[in-house]
């Protein structure tokens, strides 16, 4: 067994967990994050990568609004590597309420939340591909945001500050001495080793899963609801800017330019598991309905990829549980010392990705409070690694890089243009990632063609260079067109129909990969539930 | 003497073309790109997992049941079909239609294919084989090292071993460009300037015995060329398929072409055919998309050979319906969901959906009566089976373009 200690142990590796590792170590405290798959594994690499300028909330929701606006001003600033500044548009379609602008407007004034009515000519000129048919249009400052990037970046700059991260780490029991957390057992899920962490405060960042985290340390159950949202990821950027409905919060009112692919979202459903999401064909239907309202067209052009995400929502007893959407998604504490009589944890759940930040200095105060410290949060004016120079990401970013690198290094991935160089320096510096982790942070395979030619050659040069062995890698490249299709088969049609029986007749046709000798799953894939969270069925 | 448009220029396009030529009709081949041979491996499968490995194609094709359009050709016409394939490419496809090569592929399996290029077969798997797999470090398609790793741990189907071993060099098919296409390697493999350096920075790492393996760029104009590199070397060579572009698809697709043009074939490139003309039962003309306006091609019977779900031949809409995209043919329908979740499970069920037909390749309504009297289809728009598993696409292809050409042949007025 091995054995750490640290003044914290943060549970959860999505965006809440790392911003709360890095707030608690820029504060001086020692700190260990647990998380049971890869960073931004769970609800953060499952959204539709909006950076909220608070626009969706200035009617519905004023406070998250507010902070939205302020959070998306500093994470601008600090995380700019990780943020696309695209602006967005509000825009009144065929058939809705022309007065809720009004509405909109005077809720932004108030709010706090930057926003201009501007001629619907003026919308169509820039977004020429938007509803030809809106009636009035208003400016915000929506931009995008690279959830990945987002949690690696502040992951990062915690271990600049003495954290250490445990990926692939299993929390499977807080002891405690019955009035106090004591310390944090845990699995590493690739080494097999227990890890058994000492510590006097456990903050439970575990989103749609920090109920079964709290029933860990023998707390009364913490009732997290998780709200299941699908979205689909649409082949090139059909519009250049956020495109929001502007009507009330509903399904499928919003399309986001994410890197080289227009993401269109969402829907909201309670489920039990946030394990296991289903893309339901109706939903998918009700999806595409809601892009034809945006962007007449919208069916004939190439779906790509489809997801599901569990928003960790906190019950509320104000509304019905079933009501998932119009809960508050500000963000709440749990002192279970009050609570449970049992010292040294907090639970956070709520919120949402724009205000990690915030939520990681609410939770690092209401800990500080708890011991009696006085440690001032430094977070929203100190740069990430990486993001020193203030300048946000463009979507060409990459194609300049491959320009000037065009003559040392052959691209991988066309669809991504990610460069043998990208690669092979991500695996060595990960030598036991999955596929799967390295497109998180490169985004290998998530082009249109899904894997088809680069998967081979991301396993092919892994071999090459020494970094695998041909069996694992061969494992690996498998598991990893497995998981691609899980997202892709509930959206099929038109175009990606091609694509993939073109990556059919590669795969099994010319390769014949079913018939590599080994097992079907090598041990590259710790945890069954850790699969990407689709079934099987429906 | 009848006029007959074929439409689509893949493995069942070309056959049908030269076939119909070789009977005598005046034919007219339409054709929006290259076809399907350049997605392939580059050989001529019969039969190749059922699903356990067959070592002789022919015989499993006689136990082959419907919906496998093989169970409605018949071991007659895909006899008949390997034997005109060999015949229509002398020198390039060698092989026993009642034995099957086992090959290895660009991920290190051994796959088992009738026919094949002789620049192919020395990489016929066999115990006790001692092979070198060589790279080319600009060629980021073909990872010697994880083909000879696979290749190693791999029990060979005769149940016994071979040994092999990598070998990456570095040769530049352009001055100064690091991510070359297999075809920018074919095109240099063409010019024996080339093939002289290639030789010159291998030979010396080559062991006595070796039979080396190399991915398939050796040429695509001179058909000489992986010869020469062996006489070079001093040393058996086989070419390993890579995904597409598929050089050794391009060679039979060229050849196939050549061949079609002797015989007399107009070939129109590079027009998609968007639209028909019927009436009384019958196709009276099909329509090419070409500005400032369509135009149409009479004929007195047509071939339809546009492929399957890869070619855009059968479209899959939005809401669930598949459509047959030409003619609005009337395709089958399965009685599940038309995908399952599991990648590497059973054929994913919407890719069986296809063109129903009868034995003269006629495409049939609900009630099994044929659409149109005058229009047979063949290959991969033809219902029951995909291919790709069981390596069986090829065979499809020839012996239904066969099929429907020699159907033809017996209705000519």
């Amino acid at each position: 067994m091995r054995r750490l200690t640290a003044d914290v142990v943060v549970i959860g590796g999505g965006s809440t967990g790392a911003g709360v590792v890095r707030d608690v170590a820029m504060r001086g405290y020692s700190a260990v994050l647990v998380e049971r798959a890869d960073l931004g594994q769970g609800t953060t690499g499952r959204f539709h990568g909006l950076l909220h300028s608070g626009g969706r909330y200035v009617v519905s929701d004023p406070e998250s609004a507010t902070e939205c606006a302020q959070e998306n001003a500093i994470l601008t600033r600090i995380q700019s590597e990780a943020v696309e500044a695209t602006g967005g548009y509000f825009v009144t379609c065929p058939g809705d309420d022309p007065e809720f602008a009004d509405k909109f407007l005077a809720g932004a004034t108030a709010t706090g939340v930057p926003a201009r009515e501007v001629n619907v000519s003026e919308a169509l000129r820039n977004e020429p591909r938007i509803n030809p048919g809106i009636l009035r249009a208003v400016e915000v400052q929506d931009g995008t945001v690279d959830g990945w990037k987002l949690v690696w970046g502040a992951a990062n700059s915690a271990r600049e500050y003495g954290a250490e991260i445990l990926t692939y780490h299993r929390v499977t029991k807080i002891e405690t001495n019955g009035s106090a957390v004591t310390a944090v057992l845990c699995t590493d899920l690739r080494g097999g080793d227990e890890v058994l962490i000492d510590t006097n405060f456990v903050l439970n960042c575990a989103g749609p899963w920090a109920g079964q985290i709290a029933a860990m340390a023998g707390a009364h159950p913490v009732d997290v609801i998780p709200g299941r949202g699908i979205m689909i990821a649409m082949n090139h950027r059909l519009v250049n800017r956020v495109v929001n409905r502007l009507i009330y919060p509903a399904d499928g009112d919003i399309l986001v330019p994410a890197h080289t692919v227009s993401i269109i979202g969402t829907t909201d459903v309670k489920v039990d598991n946030p394990d296991h999401l289903k893309i339901e064909a109706n939903e998918v239907q009700q999806m595409l309905d809601a892009g034809e309202v945006l962007v007449p067209g919208f069916r004939n052009s190439r779906a790509l990829h489809a997801w599901a995400g569990a928003r960790p929502l906190i019950k509320d007893d104000r509304v019905a549980a079933s009501d998932t959407r119009h809960m508050s998604r500000g963000m709440a504490v749990i002192d279970h010392s009050e609570r449970d009589g049992l010292d040294g944890m907090l639970t956070i759940g709520g919120g949402k990705l724009t205000t990690y930040r915030l939520m990681a200095e609410h939770i690092t105060d209401a800990m500080c409070d708890k011991l009696g410290e006085k440690r001032a949060c430094r977070t929203a004016s100190e740069a990430i690694p990486g993001s020193e120079s203030t300048r946000t990401h463009r979507v060409s970013d990459r194609l300049a890089d491959r320009e000037a690198d065009r003559f040392d290094s052959q691209i991988i991935c066309e669809c991504e243009l990610l460069s043998r160089k990208m690669f092979t320096d991500a695996l060595a510096a990960q030598p036991n990632a999955s596929f799967d982790d390295l497109r998180r942070q490169l985004r290998l395979g998530m082009g249109p063609c899904q894997g088809g030619f680069c998967s081979l050659r991301a396993g092919g040069i892994a071999v090459a260079d020494g970094a695998l062995d041909a069996e694992r890698a061969s494992g690996l490249f498998r598991l990893f067109l497995r998981n691609r299709w899980l997202g892709i088969w509930p959206i099929l049609y038109g175009e990606q129909v091609r694509q993939t029986a073109l990556d059919a007749w590669i795969f099994q046709g010319t390769l014949d990969t079913e018939h590599l000798p080994g097992p079907d799953a090598e041990a590259v894939e710790p945890d069954p539930t850790l699969a990407p969270t689709t079934t099987k069925e429906s | 003497m009848s006029r007959v448009v074929v439409i689509g220029a893949g493995l069942a396009g070309w056959v049908a073309a030269n076939r119909l030529a070789d009977n005598g009709h005046s034919v007219v081949l339409l054709h929006k790109g290259l076809g399907g041979l350049q997605l392939g491996q580059g050989s001529i499968d019969v039969f190749g997992y059922d699903p356990a490995r067959v070592t002789n194609p022919i015989a499993a094709v006689a136990a082959a049941s419907a919906p496998h359009p093989y169970a409605t050709l018949g071991t007659g016409s895909v006899v008949a079909a390997v034997a005109y394939l060999k015949q229509l490419l002398p020198g390039l496809l060698v092989g026993d239609p009642e034995a099957n090569y086992q090959l290895p592929t660009a991920v290190g399996a051994i796959r088992p294919t009738c026919l094949a290029q002789p620049s192919m077969i020395a990489g016929n798997a066999h115990d006790g084989a001692s092979w070198v797999i060589v790279g080319l470090r600009r060629l980021k398609d073909f990872s010697a090292e994880l083909i000879a790793a696979n290749l190693s741990r791999t029990e060979l189907p005769d149940g016994g071993r071979l040994q092999a071993r990598a070998i990456t060099i570095d040769v530049a098919a352009r001055e100064s460009e690091i991510d070359s296409t297999g075809l920018t390697f074919a095109r240099a493999f063409d010019d024996p300037d080339f093939r002289k350096r290639f030789t010159a920075a291998l030979a010396p790492q080559l062991k006595p015995g070796e039979t080396v393996g190399l991915p398939a760029v050796l040429g695509l104009a001179d058909p000489t060329a992986w010869s020469d590199v062996a006489a070079n070397l001093g040393h058996d060579v086989f070419e390993i398929p890579l995904p597409p572009p598929s050089v050794l698809g391009m060679r039979l697709d060229q050849a196939l072409r050549a061949r079609a043009l002797e015989a007399g074939v107009r070939v129109v490139p590079g027009v998609r055919t968007v639209a028909f003309d019927a009436e009384g039962g019958r196709v009276r003309s099909v329509s090419i998309a070409t500005e400032p306006a369509p135009r149409s091609f009479t004929a007195d019977a047509f071939v339809l050979a546009t492929g399957g779900f890869e070619s855009g031949a059968l479209e899959l809409d939005s809401y669930g319906q598949v459509h047959e995209a030409l003619f609005d043919l009337p395709v089958t329908t399965v009685d599940t969901a038309l995908f399952h979740g599991d990648y590497w499970g059973p054929e994913q069920p919407l890719f069986t959906i296809g063109v129903p037909v009868n034995a003269a390749m006629q495409p049939l309504d609900a009630s099994g009566a044929s659409v149109y009297a005058n229009l047979h289809a063949a290959g991969g728009i033809l219902a029951g089976n995909a291919g790709w598993r069981d390596k069986t696409g090829d065979g499809v292809a020839a012996a239904s373009a066969l099929a429907a050409a020699d159907a033809i042949g017996k209705e000519r007025p």
